[in-house]
């Protein structure tokens, strides 16, 4: 019975990535999206490890000081920081937590505002009513001030950045979630479904969730974007972790230290690489939003 | 003593009716850090965050309408990919990084403009449209007002373009040009027309994330806003200023929200308010 | 001389698959004042002509052959200045769905208003006397100009629409399915006034239509198109009376009558054809009852069986037998068959 069950959910896994393959023919700018956003998670593993020195790491020389020419060299590709750190270093190591706040991030987003999308389209009445004034209290709060009040009560560190992050972006997946529902909630095949004697979480899961699939992916790919973009500006702010590094963080110190003007090789790379990711990220959606929209495709 | 200088030692509902009076008339304590009041010390800034944010808003907001409706009229050429490509990438970028490089550009290097503050300082200002219509204080605002109008035009842009070529296929589209009107006539009375709906409907959203910006740049331009004030009191535990503070920017995008909801029914005859 | 002469116009649509061959050597004429249904199934090219009239044709349809000569001047070679000028002024076009046909945020009279200076320099003063004029013509009431296209109702919408036709008094007005998106009863009410209107102006009028019933009440002469040709191209009362070719014969039984015996509807088994690279002959005979193998590899012209009548069909001659045997349903269910 098991072994059963197992090879059939392995048809269904198969028929679904032949699906996403589909979404991307002939996609050239989402594919590219695709491997850029596979390089920075190859680097997220392997980073840390291939990296010459630490983040923290000061090189200092002989006589126990940083040298004064922190301008890139053959040794430190992207030059060191006012305090002597390595900036290659910083910066590959950085895209463990992009990836990782990044990724999670919109996960988690699309999945409560997904369901919460679902369930409020779905039934309707006092339920959606209640998600929805929650929703709108939500759309009402501005995130970046909120989010610095969060991590301040909640404490810095990378998993309260994701919470910020989900605690205030799942709004926008839940209402164009929902009016999907809403639309697809009238067809034939649901009411199909009804009669056939489906119950409301089987018609759900099985017949209109697949259908919002498409669009969710798509806010998938934006929320990586918007992640990465959060947690970037929190930590210029100044209320990132301090014990992890951040392309965001990078900036930040940089701008401490009024350093901009002159070094340009310490807060070039950390930006581009947030340009790189997001814009990514973005490109993949892109496939998606043609899914959603076919109106977009040229003929 | 103190819990009877705060009214702690009254009951919880008391107090509590004591708060919103407060708030309702400008109360907001004093502040833990500078012991000044509260209200003294916002009441400035609040009118040199909604300058900038609101230039840049409402740049981002009509340029973004027409250059997503140029693009759309152009579509597929490369004008169009070359439009998108660029206001994506600019979208990508953290906005604070933006604004650090055109300040190194604009700022340092070519020294065409001041490197942020809003006015030049020392100089002295006799009142309100003295300060807030006088040269300086221009000067000082096209940096940051740049920055934020080119990152935050994506959206418009976007939204518009997708929304006119959405209509473009709509059948009193082609009712028009079968009456014989010129291209131009149809493009911006009844194509754009029809899609700034979309927009007015994203504008609040921006909203929010232009409060986010707006305490980014502050900070990159040492702009003296509520965004600056609001980061400096969380950083040293003020809590009126921070409750303060929060309040504003939050009810600038309620505010906001609530005339983008008129503008709403003004535009769309089949929304009617209340 | 006729107002608007089709000849052997062609039109074809590129797409991914290959070239539609939409619109396949057609022609036929309409004297001024005249009326004219053309009748066929979706897909005919009856629509696609309408557009290629008015250079409305979507980016990837062109005429690939023939003439429009409208009041002998070649519609096809004209520049897109003139053809805004010829727009409404001289044809004027209802469109398949005047239900989205009206700008959603402007007010409907000044829609009509519009249409009246981008021809005329009137004033504003003058264009509403003409839009009352108009109004009450369709029976619309003068208040309602100042309303918005969401508070009319579909007839009312589609009687707006007539009326902004009426405007600039176009000697040519072309009605693609003025009523299929109406309901039964009102779709009676306009078909009526559009009765009263071709009774009373002096415009002439081409009506397109998949329901011949309306055409039967409407038009004087009526053209019968099926896959891009000309079927069957006479007046509408001779092809009632004396149909000649097999597919007009199978759309009249098609359709219900209210009047006559009561009788089983009989449709035609199967589906048009595709259009890129169409197979030689006829292109009915995969579903025509009477198919002959030279159906298949030839295709029967256009001839003129009877005065002013025009059949294409191999078979005319035997064109009685034909008529008996088309009112029995056994013979389209062999249709398939064949």
């Amino acid at each position: 019975m098991a072994k059963k069950k197992f090879s059939e959910r392995a048809v269904v896994l198969r028929h679904f990535l032949h699906e996403q393959r589909e979404v991307f023919r002939g996609e050239k700018l989402s594919i590219a999206g695709l491997i850029i956003v596979g390089i920075f998670m190859v680097l997220a593993i392997v980073g840390p490890h291939i990296v010459p020195y630490g983040p923290y790491e000061a090189i200092v020389d002989e006589w126990g000081l940083v040298p004064d020419n922190k301008a890139p060299s053959t040794k430190h590709w992207f030059g060191l920081t006012r305090f002597g750190y390595d900036v290659f270093s910083q910066t590959i190591a950085s895209s463990r937590t992009a990836v990782i706040v990044g990724l999670i991030s919109a996960v988690m987003v699309v999945f409560v505002g997904a369901n919460l999308g679902l369930l409020s389209g779905y039934f309707g009445g006092w339920l959606d009513e209640f998600i929805m004034r929650i929703t709108d209290i939500a759309y009402g709060i501005p995130f970046l001030p909120m989010a610095i009040v969060l991590m301040t009560l909640l404490g810095r560190g990378i998993s309260n950045v994701i919470i910020v992050v989900v605690a205030l972006f799942w709004r926008t997946t839940t209402r164009v979630i929902r009016a999907q529902v809403l639309t697809i909630k009238e067809r034939p095949f649901i009411q199909a479904a009804r009669v056939a004697g489906a119950s409301d979480l089987r018609i759900i899961y099985r017949h209109i969730a697949p259908n919002v699939l498409p669009m969710a992916f798509l806010y998938v790919a934006l929320a990586v974007g918007w992640a990465v973009i959060a947690e970037a500006s929190i930590s210029f702010l100044g209320f990132g972790d301090p014990d992890s590094i951040s392309w965001g963080q990078m900036i930040h110190y940089v701008f401490a230290a009024q350093m901009f003007r002159q070094a340009w090789w310490w807060f070039l790379p950390p930006g581009l690489c947030i340009v790189l990711l997001v814009m990514s990220a973005f490109w993949i959606g892109l496939a998606y939003e043609k899914v959603v929209n076919p109106r977009l495709k040229i003929e | 003593m103190m819990m009877k200088q705060f009214g702690l030692d009254q009951p919880k509902l008391t107090q509590y009716l004591i708060y919103m009076r407060n708030l309702f008339t400008g109360e907001f304590g004093i502040s833990i850090r500078t012991n000044q009041k509260v209200i003294e010390m916002l009441s400035g800034k609040l009118w040199n965050t909604l300058f900038m944010m609101g230039s840049a808003m409402f740049l981002a907001l009509i340029l973004g309408v027409i250059v997503g409706t140029v693009l759309a009229w152009k579509r597929g050429s490369g004008i169009d990919t070359g439009g998108i490509a660029v206001f994506l990438a600019l979208r990508s970028a953290p906005e604070f990084w933006l604004g650090m490089i055109l300040l190194v550009i604009f700022g340092y290097s070519l020294q065409w403009f001041p490197i942020g503050l809003m006015l030049t300082p020392g100089t002295h200002y006799t009142g309100f449209f003295d300060k807030y219509f006088s040269w300086d204080f221009i000067h000082h605002l096209v940096l940051p007002v740049f920055t934020m109008t080119i990152f935050y035009l994506a959206t418009p842009m976007l939204v518009t373009r997708n929304s006119i070529l959405d209509i473009l296929h709509e059948d009193f589209i082609e009712m028009a040009h079968a009456k014989g009107l010129s291209d131009g006539r149809i493009m911006f009375r009844y194509a754009l027309r029809n899609a700034l709906l979309p927009v007015v409907t994203i504008a609040p959203l921006m909203l929010g994330f232009a409060i986010g910006g707006q305490v980014l740049l502050e900070k990159v331009f040492s702009w003296p806003g509520m965004g600056r004030e609001l980061v400096e009191a969380v950083n040293s535990m003020d809590y009126p200023v921070v409750q303060a503070a929060f309040l504003f920017l939050g009810a600038i995008v309620i505010i906001g929200n609530f005339l983008a909801d008129v503008l709403y029914s003004y535009l769309d005859p089949r929304v009617k308010v209340g | 001389m006729p107002l608007l002469e089709i000849k052997n116009l062609k039109i074809h649509y590129r797409t991914k698959n290959g070239v539609v061959q939409a619109v396949d050597d057609v022609s036929f004429a309409i004297a001024p004042g005249g009326t004219l249904g053309l009748v066929g199934e979706s897909g005919c090219g009856k629509t696609t002509i309408a557009k290629a009239i008015m250079r409305l044709l979507p980016k990837n349809g062109r005429v690939a052959g023939g003439e429009i000569r409208f009041n002998g001047r070649n519609l096809v070679d004209l520049s897109m200045d003139a053809v805004r000028k010829y727009r409404w002024e001289e044809i004027a076009m209802i469109s398949q769905s005047a239900m989205n046909a009206l700008n959603p945020v402007a007010r409907v009279g000044n829609q009509l208003i519009e249409a009246m200076q981008a021809h005329r320099p009137v004033s504003r003063d003058a264009a509403g006397r003409r839009m009352a004029e108009v109004f009450d013509l369709v029976g619309l009431s003068i208040e309602r100009a100042r309303d918005y296209p969401h508070q009319f109702s579909g007839g009312m919408k589609q009687r707006a629409v007539i009326a902004m036709a009426l405007l600039l008094e176009p000697p040519l007005i072309i009605a693609d399915e003025p009523t299929t998106a109406l309901d039964v009863l009102v779709q009676d009410q306009i078909i009526l006034k559009i009765k009263e209107l071709l009774n009373k102006l002096s415009n002439a009028m081409i009506l397109i239509t998949h329901d011949i019933a309306v055409v039967a009440e409407t038009c004087e002469r009526m053209v019968v198109m099926y896959a891009g040709k000309i079927m069957e191209h006479a007046d509408t009362d001779a092809i009632f009376y004396n149909p000649y070719n097999p597919y007009t014969l199978g759309l009249q039984n098609a359709f219900p009558s209210v009047k006559g015996d009561r009788k089983n509807l009989i449709s035609i088994p199967g589906y048009p054809p595709l259009l890129i690279n169409p197979p030689p002959g006829c292109r009915f005979a995969p579903r025509c009852p009477f198919v002959l193998p030279l159906c298949r590899t030839q295709e029967p012209p256009l001839a003129e069986v009877a005065p002013g009548h025009f059949n294409a069909c191999h078979r005319a001659a035997e064109v009685e037998e034909i008529r008996a045997q088309a009112k029995k349903e056994k013979t389209w269910m062999n249709a398939k068959a064949a």
